[in-house]
Order: structure tokens, then C-alpha cells, then sequence
């Protein structure tokens, strides 16, 4: 079988190897190129998309989030207010019940010293009855007659007035 | 589903076939062809066939014919490797897959700049024929770019377009291009064009070639040395190939497989600095608003 030189010049052996090049550039080009090309362009799309959804997704966490932590907050200042009522109220109600019965203890003392007044009072006028009554038998059965009771009664009251004002003054 | 994971895999075993089937068929033919002879010669490609055409003949040789099998088995592997491709990567291949397209894809883009990313499959095409064509040594082949035709004929096809690029800026433009920077330089311009595929061509040719030549020499010279020293030996032990054992292979990985990978990878870096260095985005824009104007005018003008 014949062989070629080692070195040899054919054009039309170079036109086809010329081809084959260009055949392969196509064949690589449909069959390898274009459907990685195409597989890398449908994940990036994909990977795109779940991007998107995570950020949404995050974004709407952090709605939420606002949300709750305002409404927390709220809820706070809305228990607080509550309890500084409540506390109010209370110190009201206590004010209130503390008030009246200071003022009903005050009315006792004054009632229970209007009465001791009273009773004091009313003691005194006895014995001044019974002194007056006691000096007046007692002067009868020394004198031996009836006295004018009028007279006695007058007598007798200025002495035990002088008496009480002695008696207030030693106090 | 069951049927379907089967059929899938039927056709993964029918490419996986198509890719081996090509080289081992390259096998049988040089079997076939190639004449009992235990000598060691250093030839060009075999001549399958001779078509009667005008200028030339055109013949069939062995690197025309290795190269369409390099093709198929690589048209195959892509088959094979963009079989099943899914968004989320599963297999392997699909990873290698993308790998090649990026790499190559960067390559370009660093190289070339952004106006030529379209060239990432040609220069992946010249990568892959001109690496597999010098790997099918390993085989036992002949390898196709160790024929001058075939690398020439690539060259070529990268002077095409360096001076289509260069055109696209005007005819007129192009040739001016040849007085710069002076005008009795022209000839050496000129002599520099057409040296650009020359080399190309020589320097991927005269690589292969060269490796192949020093291994044959180099294993012609280990057999002249075992015959030298075995001789006293009886019968066949005499003709014992003990120094052909082992160290043609040392050769061998540096000339086949370094040498041919480094040689694809050097014949697509001068085709990419070459082409995109015949070309700049910018003049070309400029070229493309003074035409724009001067129809605008002479349409003003009438």
C-alpha cells in the first residue's frame, strides 16, 4: 500500500480538514454547548426564583415581626395603664374609706365628748339639786322653819358657781 | 419509571459504544492494512484512495480517515456527556460537562474579551480535535496532526477568519493596514500575514512529526542494541527486544501525551491572540458611525 511523503502538500486534503474542523465547531456547538448552556440558564432562573421567594419570605417575617413586637408593645402600655388605674382607684377608694372613717371616729369622739359633756353637765345640776336640796333640810331642821326656797336656790347657786370657778381654776 | 431508568441506560451503553467503537475500528484498519513487516520506517499516512480531481488528486489517506473517527467518538462523548443533564447535577459527567463549557468559556472571555464569547465552542472544537488527534498515537494510530494537510488545513481556517476580521473594518482599512507604521515595511507586512498559518501549521506539524520521529529512531536504536548485545545468544532469544521493554514508553508519555496536549492547548491560545488581535471592538464601532454618517449625508443629498 502506498504511503504519503512525510511532508506533503494536498489542497483538497486540506480543504476537508478545513471542513472537518468547521463540522466539529457545529457538533460541539448543537451537542455539548447549547443544552449545558441552557441547563446553566434554566438553574440560574430557578436559583433566581427561590432567591426571590426567600427574600419575600423574609421580608414578610419581618413584618410580622414588626408587627407583633408594636403589638406587644401595646400591650404593655395597655396593661401598665391598667394597673396605674387600678392603683388610683385603689388609693381613691382607700382616700375615701380612710376619710370617712376618720370622719366617723371623729363624730364618736365628738358625740361620746358631747355626751360626757352632757352627763358631766347633768351630774353637776344633781348635785347642785341634792346640795341645794341637802342645805335646804338641812337648814330647815337647824333654823326650824321654812325658808324661802326661791332665796335658797339663789343663794345656794352663786355660792356653787364661786365654788366651780374655784374649782375650774385649780384644774 | 422502571422502564424508563432502562431505556436510559440502554442508550448510555449504545454512546458509550459509539464513542469506542470509531478508534477500535481505527484499530482493525491498521491492522488490516498495515503489511507484515518488522521493520521500522518512518512514512506519511496510507493512502486508502484516490479520487481523480482537477488540481490535485484527492486522496483518502489514514489521517483523513483517523480524524473523521476522532470526530465521531467525539461527537458521541458529547452525546454522552449531555445524556440526562438535570438542573440539580447528579452524575458525574454532567459536572465534566459543565466544566469543559466554563473552562472554556473563561478561556475565551480572558483571552478575546467579551466580543468574541461566541468563539468558545470553535476554540473547544480545535482543543478536543487537535488534543484527541495527537492521543491517538497511544492507540497505536497514526495521529492525524503529524500530517501536515490536516494541520494546514486548521491553520488555514484561522487565516480566514483573522482576515475576515480584519476586512470587517473596510477593505481600504485593511489594506492601509499593511503600509503601517511605514510604507516600505509592506512587503515584510505582507510576508508576516501569510507566515502567521505557515508557522502555525509548521510548528503543531513539526511537533507531533518530531516526536514521532525520535521515537522511532530512539526504538530502532534500542533494537540495534539488544540485537548488538544478545547475539551469541541461540535461536529466537538472540532476537530478543530487551531494551525496547519499557523505556519507548518514557518517550512515549512526553511526546504523545504531553507533547500533544501542550501543542492543542499552544495552537488555541496563537488562534485566539491571534484573531482577536485583528480586531478591536472600538475601531470597528468608529468605522460603523462614519458609515452611518456618510449615507445619512448622501441620502441629505439627494
Amino acid at each position: 500500500m502506498q504511503t504519503l511523503d512525510v511532508i506533503s502538500v494536498n489542497i483538497w486534503q486540506i480543504l476537508i480538514s478545513l471542513i472537518n474542523l468547521l463540522l466539529l465547531f457545529l457538533i460541539l456547538k448543537h451537542f455539548l454547548y447549547r443544552p449545558v448552556k441552557k441547563m446553566l440558564e434554566q438553574r440560574r432562573k430557578t436559583l433566581d426564583a427561590a432567591y426571590e421567594a426567600a427574600d419575600a419570605a423574609k421580608t414578610e417575617a419581618d413584618s410580622l415581626k414588626k408587627e407583633w413586637k408594636s403589638r406587644m408593645r401595646s400591650a404593655d402600655a395597655e396593661a401598665k395603664a391598667i394597673m396605674e388605674k387600678a392603683e388610683k382607684r385603689a388609693e381613691a377608694d382607700r382616700e375615701t374609706i380612710l376619710n370617712e372613717t376618720r370622719e366617723k371616729a371623729d363624730q364618736m369622739v365628738r358625740q361620746a365628748k358631747a355626751d360626757a359633756a352632757f352627763a358631766y353637765k347633768k351630774a353637776e345640776d344633781q348635785m347642785k339639786q341634792e346640795i341645794i336640796d341637802v342645805s335646804a333640810k338641812i337648814s330647815e331642821k337647824i333654823i326650824g322653819r321654812e325658808i324661802n326656797t326661791e332665796d335658797h336656790h339663789a343663794i345656794i347657786n352663786s355660792f356653787l358657781d364661786e365654788m366651780g370657778e374655784d374649782h375650774d381654776g385649780k384644774q | 419509571m422502571k422502564g424508563k431508568n432502562h431505556s436510559f441506560k440502554i442508550k448510555d451503553i449504545l454512546l458509550l459504544l459509539g464513542m469506542i467503537l470509531p478508534l477500535a475500528a481505527g484499530i482493525v484498519i491498521k491492522v488490516l492494512t498495515t503489511p507484515a513487516s518488522d521493520g521500522i520506517e518512518i512514512t506519511g499516512a496510507r493512502i486508502f484512495f484516490r479520487l481523480k480531481l482537477p488540481v490535485q488528486d484527492l486522496l483518502i489517506t489514514e489521517s483523513q480517515v483517523n480524524s473523521w473517527l476522532v470526530m465521531i467518538s467525539i461527537l458521541f462523548l458529547c452525546l454522552f456527556l449531555t445524556h440526562g443533564l438535570k438542573e440539580k447535577a447528579e452524575k458525574k459527567r454532567q459536572l465534566i460537562a459543565e466544566w469543559i463549557v466554563e473552562k472554556t468559556d473563561d478561556l475565551v472571555q480572558k483571552n478575546m474579551g467579551p466580543y468574541f464569547a461566541g468563539f468558545s465552542p470553535f476554540i473547544g472544537a480545535m482543543l478536543a480535535l487537535s488534543a484527541f488527534s495527537s492521543l491517538l498515537s497511544l492507540l497505536g494510530l497514526f495521529p492525524p496532526t503529524s500530517d501536515l494537510n490536516i494541520v494546514a488545513g486548521w491553520a488555514l481556517l484561522v487565516f480566514l477568519l483573522i482576515s475576515y476580521y480584519k476586512m470587517k473594518c473596510g477593505p481600504l482599512h485593511y489594506l492601509k493596514s499593511f503600509t503601517e507604521p511605514v510604507s516600505f515595511l509592506t512587503p515584510l507586512n505582507v510576508i508576516s500575514e501569510i507566515a502567521t498559518p505557515i508557522s502555525m501549521a509548521f510548528r503543531h506539524y513539526g511537533n507531533v512529526m518530531s516526536g514521532a520521529v525520535v521515537s522511532t529512531l530512539v526504538a530502532s536504536a534500542l533494537q540495534g542494541l539488544s540485537l548488538l548485545l544478545l547475539r551469541w545468544l541461540p535461536g529466537a532469544l538472540a532476537k530478543f527486544p530487551l531494551f525496547q521493554i519499557g523505556l519507548p514508553a518514557v518517550l512515549s508519555v512526553y511526546f504523545d501525551l504531553f507533547s500533544g496536549c501542550l501543542q492543542a492547548f499552544i495552537f488555541a491560545m496563537l488562534t485566539m491572540l491571534y484573531i482577536s488581535g485583528s480586531f478591536s471592538p472600538d475601531e470597528y464601532n468608529a468605522y460603523k458611525a462614519r458609515k452611518k454618517r456618510t449615507v445619512t449625508q448622501a441620502k441629505g443629498g439627494c
